[in-house]
């Protein structure tokens, strides 16, 4: 593409009136590109301004110097044209108000003492933007050669049957596999559910029969019992799937990553790369390599991941003071559902069980957490379990000490009917001990909401053990990806497998693979069809994605892919390692092999990589190279006491917004700090940092999101990574004689705006202290 | 308190507490906005929360004796204020109702008062049948009674002498079983305060009890906890009227007692005399007090009335109504209508009489020891 640039600066939003425009439209105009003012930019007639020069004169590559690009972000978008905005209002002029930094004085103007902090911020935020649009490409779209529209559903309980059912309707082709001989799962199982529809008073009869009986109106849907999957190869919108029956072992199930200490040798030495390969087939032995596509396996497009749960199984004498093991009327929900869907409830010697208690926290005085996987369905089960004793004996007592009552949604209703039994007896509670009594059993609780420990006597006892996740015990999914057949690092989520919980339910830590159901956390029924409807919508949004050739998501519809440049690769693996979301296999020479419908675009490859040979068309180590090389850094030769200059690269998912809400507050801080976004703190190429410092840069700070168990990166790893790699340059930088804090990494929340500016002034501060960088003007 | 306490809950207690109108205590998921919205619950262990959680698992043996449920004046603030509509003013309404069953013997007369069905029966039936029998066989009741020196004369038709044979010994009756019923209520208030932490008094001295009392009657008379109230503030109003009335009317009935037998000074007396003057303001106060409360009830239709509440309004209003009847006809000169208000008249305060241990009437006797004991307890 032959790029005719265009400048165009809006002078709305205060802008006009806090800079010197005329000044301003030199920087373009020295480099010989045209610049156009508008005192409304983003009105029709700024617009019209903007189309008529792309229409006449050809204008594709544009810069436009005026709001964040976070809006107007519609307004400005011209068909086959390259755009960058330079943010002049949020982060120039509303965040650093001229009572702060003064303009110039006519005297003062060509003295060699004064300058202009704010005019100098705009124009190296310019030159940044214009530095920036000479560097990238327009993105075409990422087409796969085959590609299949086809959605996997594993697991044919109540959410896989729910979630196929969603998919059938929208006309798609759906196939179910289930490892048992029958559909249905748990919810088969059960005496009766929880209420999934108004008024959400009363328990229902099981409503499975009537969504398996629904399944046969489908001729879109196929069903295999007693199978499950060998291995998933492939990409979305291109997976390759090997089915199998349980128990089964062929050569297409899936191979292990060799374990990290197989990949030494006696004497600690790493093998390298073919040493490691014969290793891993050796001890894969009779499976074959992941990159060995199934000729004979089926194609998918996506998977719904509806693989359930097991119930609890207390480990030893976990729960020896609640009696548990060792009083045999002492017992799990799950058993006592069984024992409810078989018939009348009894004790273990087959004696009427009027009096149960149901305890939902196992206590120990350890804290008021209620058994592990629990959660509101496990409250909700409680409830219904109280009913069943009711139901079957008049006289029937059922008491349920909790410490959390959780009641979601319109299941209020259920508790408050439930509550109304007069049989049924609620309070918060700390449950102490089960301890046998004659021929029943106490079961004694502390600070009650009966004012003190209290006693009740028990013929039954029912702990309200949590569901665990199918993910705990296999990968289920067994991915045929070189970081290995399992979601990673779910151990954080307890085994399951969420990528974030809040911000992006049913999505794994793998595109194209959707959670829904128990897999995601413990949840009813009535949430299991719900959540079902949620992962089907998002396997079909990832499908047709992939078709356009677009990212699915978080970066939903950006053509960009990471485009490798193969020749200089030294397969050092770092990309296929790094990668959260596991989008790179290797072959045997290590040489990284992308997956690009598994890619969402984080660029953390591009930032791993050690010869800098990832990029993205609009995003790439020289687009954001060049920006750093077009920041002025003035020097004693310019003024007397130059200002520090310190650059500051901003994950845009978070920081960066937070930075506009800062401006939008008119909160300010340092105008010596310049702010380069980047796709997520894991993209930041140290060797930007570098160039930063070499230049004569004071300092340089990464901005991005919390990280660890509790982390709200959209990329999950990106600000982890980018921390090991901080580390790691501190010790470059103590080589050169340069002081570690001048390079630093905070971590920072969308709102948490109103910290940002403290956080920037206490590290310009910082800096000014350590003196400038002796770099400086070399 | 480190023992343990053993749980054993009563589900026909729980009933019976619904059928008493407190239907809604199972709805109650213990947030306890109604011991915070209380105006006049104690900042030390307060009400209602604990009765509520103690009536929703059906623990007789923590409500019945413990005086808390005394020291609700039912305001309704909290029935008012609760979320889910579990109207603990209401709930506690009934745990009174049954605590004064509880307490009074013979436990029959508690049923059949409580008993809308037996009303005819024991509220009319019966004192007709004892005036009846009583005035016949003794001759002291005179269906065409003579003139007296000022007119018409009510005892020239039903005697004081069958009035007093009749209304002594029931006034007698009442005090033996309230205290039958006190005995046991202020050991089992005492031993539930131990057993709850309120008092630190091991042992229950009456003397202390006593002056307790002495320094509450002040609040008592000037119905200050009521005046606290804020949801039911006009209540108070119409409680004050009817519970001042019924201390004037006390009086006057002592004051003409000693008159009769102490002075031989029969009636009817001088509209003149002031003793008079207070029977007329009490008279016409318990009517406009009950209209008052009858007004204020049928106006909270939040709020449930139980026959309890009902049967006591009735007989108040029936009191004060047949009472001023009875004069209004006798300064008229209207023998028979009077006669017959008399009787009337007399058919009312034979149930005040019989059956004030028994109805909610007998909240005056223990709601005063309540606040008498809680003012003693220097409650913890």
């Amino acid at each position: 593409m032959d790029k005719k640039y265009g400048v165009y600066i809006c002078t709305g939003c205060g802008i006009g009136d806090a800079l010197e425009i005329e000044e301003l439209c030199e920087v373009p105009e020295e480099e010989g590109l045209p610049v156009k003012t508008h005192p409304f930019l983003c009105g029709t007639e700024g617009v019209e301004l903007i189309k008529k020069d792309i229409e006449e004169n050809g204008i594709n590559t544009l810069v436009i110097a005026a709001c964040s690009r976070r809006v107007n972000f519609d307004v400005f978008k011209f068909d086959g044209c390259i755009v960058d905005r330079v943010n002049l209002r949020e982060q120039v002029v509303w965040s650093h108000p001229r009572s702060e930094f003064p303009a110039l004085t006519e005297e003062q103007k060509d003295d060699e003492e004064h300058f202009d902090r704010l005019q100098m911020l705009a124009e190296d935020y310019l030159k940044m933007g214009m530095a920036k649009v000479e560097k990238v490409d327009l993105p075409e779209p990422y087409k796969l050669e085959t590609f299949s529209k086809r959605i996997l559903v594993i697991g044919g309980g109540i959410t896989g049957i729910s979630a196929a059912l969603d998919a059938a309707k929208t006309g798609y082709e759906v196939t179910i596999v289930e490892k048992e001989s029958s559909l249905g799962g748990y919810a088969a199982k059960v005496r009766k559910q929880l209420p999934i529809q108004d008024p959400y008073e009363n328990l229902i009869p099981p409503v499975i029969g009537a969504k398996i009986k629904e399944l046969e109106a489908y001729d879109n849907i196929s069903v295999k019992t007693d199978t499950i999957v060998a291995r998933i190869a492939g990409e979305p919108g291109d997976f390759t799937v090997t089915l199998k029956k349980p128990g089964e072992k062929i050569e297409y199930d899936v191979p292990y990553p060799l374990p990290e200490e197989m990949k030494f040798d006696e004497n600690g030495k790493e093998l390298d790369v073919e040493a490691q390969h014969k290793r891993y087939m050796e001890y894969n032995e009779g499976k074959l390599d992941i990159l060995q596509i199934d000729p004979d396996g089926e194609k998918f497009g996506a998977v719904v991941l509806a693989a359930g749960w097991r119930p609890y199984k207390p480990e030893g004498d976990e729960f020896a003071h609640l009696g548990y093991g060792e009083l045999p009327d002492v017992v799990t929900n799950h058993q006592f559902e069984e024992m409810a869907a078989k018939g009348k409830i009894t004790t273990s010697d087959g004696k009427e069980a009027k009096s149960v208690v149901f305890i939902q926290s196992p206590g120990k005085g350890e804290d008021d957490a209620d058994f592990k996987y629990g959660g509101s369905v496990t409250s909700m089960v409680a409830l219904k379990q109280a009913k069943y004793v009711c139901e079957d004996y008049e006289d029937g007592k059922a008491y349920i000490f909790y410490q959390h009552m959780r009641t979601p949604g319109l299941l209020e209703n259920f508790y408050i009917s439930l509550q109304e039994t007069e049989g049924i007896f609620l309070t918060k509670g700390e449950v102490i001990g089960v301890s046998k009594n004659g021929d029943g059993m106490i079961v004694e609780a502390d600070n009650t909401l009966l004012g003190e420990k209290v006693k009740v006597k028990a013929d039954m006892v029912v702990l309200a053990t949590g569901m665990v996740p199918a993910t705990v015990d296999d990968p289920v999914v067994n991915l045929a990806y070189r970081q290995g057949p399992a979601f990673r690092d779910i151990d954080l989520f307890e085994g399951y497998c969420d990528s974030n919980f809040i911000c992006f339910p049913y999505e794994t830590q793998r595109t194209g693979i959707y959670a829904a159901g128990a897999i995601r956390r413990s949840m009813t029924m009535e949430e299991s069809i719900e959540d079902a409807t949620g992962a089907t919508l998002k396997a079909i949004q990832c499908i047709e994605s992939v078709n356009r050739g677009v990212s699915v998501h978080p970066r939903s519809g950006d053509m960009t892919f990471p485009d490798f440049f193969m020749q200089r690769c030294t397969q050092c693996k770092r990309c296929t390692e790094e990668c959260p979301f596991g989008a790179l296999d290797d072959d045997e020479t290590g040489t990284p092999k992308p997956n690009m419908t598994r890619c969402r675009r984080c660029g953390t490859c591009m930032g791993a990589c050690p010869e800098r040979i990832i990029g993205f068309a609009d995003f790439n180590i020289d687009s954001v190279g060049s920006m750093v090389k077009a920041i002025g850094v003035p020097s004693e030769d310019d003024y007397d006491e130059p200002p520090f200059r310190i650059v500051g690269f901003v994950c845009e998912n978070d920081a960066y917004p937070a930075l506009d809400i800062a401006g939008l507050n008119r909160l300010s801080y340092s105008a010596d700090v310049r702010f380069i976004p980047i796709r997520c703190l894991g993209s930041m190429n140290v060797i930007w940092i570098k160039d930063a410092l070499a230049q004569g840069m004071d300092g340089a700070f990464l901005l991005g999101c919390k990280h660890g168990d509790d982390y709200q990166c959209h990329f999950v790893k990106g600000s982890e990574l980018a921390d090991v790699r901080m580390k790691k340059i501190g010790e470059a930088l103590v080589s050169l004689a340069l002081e570690e804090e001048r390079v630093a990494q905070f971590e920072v929340a969308i709102d948490d705006y109103d910290k940002l500016p403290k956080m920037i002034n206490d590290f310009v501060e910082m800096v000014e202290e350590l003196g400038p960088n002796p770099f400086k003007g070399l | 308190m480190t023992d343990k306490y053993l749980i054993e809950p009563d589900v026909n207690f729980i009933k019976e507490i619904v059928g008493l109108g407190g239907d809604s205590l199972k709805k109650c998921f213990q947030c306890a906005t109604c011991s915070v919205v209380c105006p006049i619950s104690p900042d030390t262990k307060p009400f209602p929360r604990k009765e509520m959680i103690a009536a929703s698992w059906g623990l007789k043996d923590r409500l019945v004796n413990n005086l808390d449920i005394w020291l609700c004046h039912h305001c309704g603030d909290c029935t008012t204020m609760c979320p889910r509509g579990a109207k603990p003013g209401e709930v506690l309404a009934a745990i009174r109702s049954y605590a004064i069953t509880d307490y009074a013997v013979p436990k029959a007369v508690g049923k059949w008062v409580n008993d809308p069905k037996m009303l005819p029966l024991i509220g009319f039936v019966v004192p007709v049948v004892i005036f009846l029998v009583l005035g016949l066989i003794t001759g002291l009741l005179d269906f065409s009674p003579p003139l007296g020196e000022h007119g018409i004369s009510h005892s020239m038709f039903f005697s004081s002498w069958l009035v007093d044979m009749i209304f002594v010994p029931l006034a007698g009756w009442v005090v033996v079983i309230f205290a039958m019923g006190l005995k046991r209520f202020i050991n089992d208030i005492h031993e539930n305060a131990v057993l709850e932490g309120k008092t630190n008094k091991k042992e229950l001295e009456f003397g202390g009890l006593i002056k307790g009392l002495l320094r509450v009657l002040p609040t008592i008379l000037k119905q200050d906890k009521f005046s606290e109230c804020s949801e039911n503030k006009d209540r108070d109003v119409a409680h004050w009227m009817v519970f001042l009335s019924f201390i004037g009317l006390f009086i006057v009935t002592n004051i003409f007692f000693i008159a009769l037998y102490g002075l031989q000074l029969h009636g009817p007396y001088s509209q003149l005399n002031p003793v008079k003057w207070l029977a007329n303001i009490s008279g016409v106060a318990l009517i406009i007090g009950s209209i008052l409360m009858i007004k204020n009830r049928l106006a909270k239709t939040d709020q449930t009335s139980s026959y309890q509440d009902w049967y006591l309004i009735g007989l108040v209003l029936g009191l004060g109504v047949t009472g001023m009847f009875t004069e209004m006809s006798r300064l008229a000169g209207m023998a028979g209508v009077t006669y017959f208000m008399y009787f009337i008249h007399l058919v009312f305060v034979f149930n005040l009489f019989a059956f004030l241990p028994f109805s909610k009437l007998a909240h005056i006797v223990y709601r005063t020891v309540a606040m008498a004991y809680n003012e003693y307890s220097e409650r913890q």
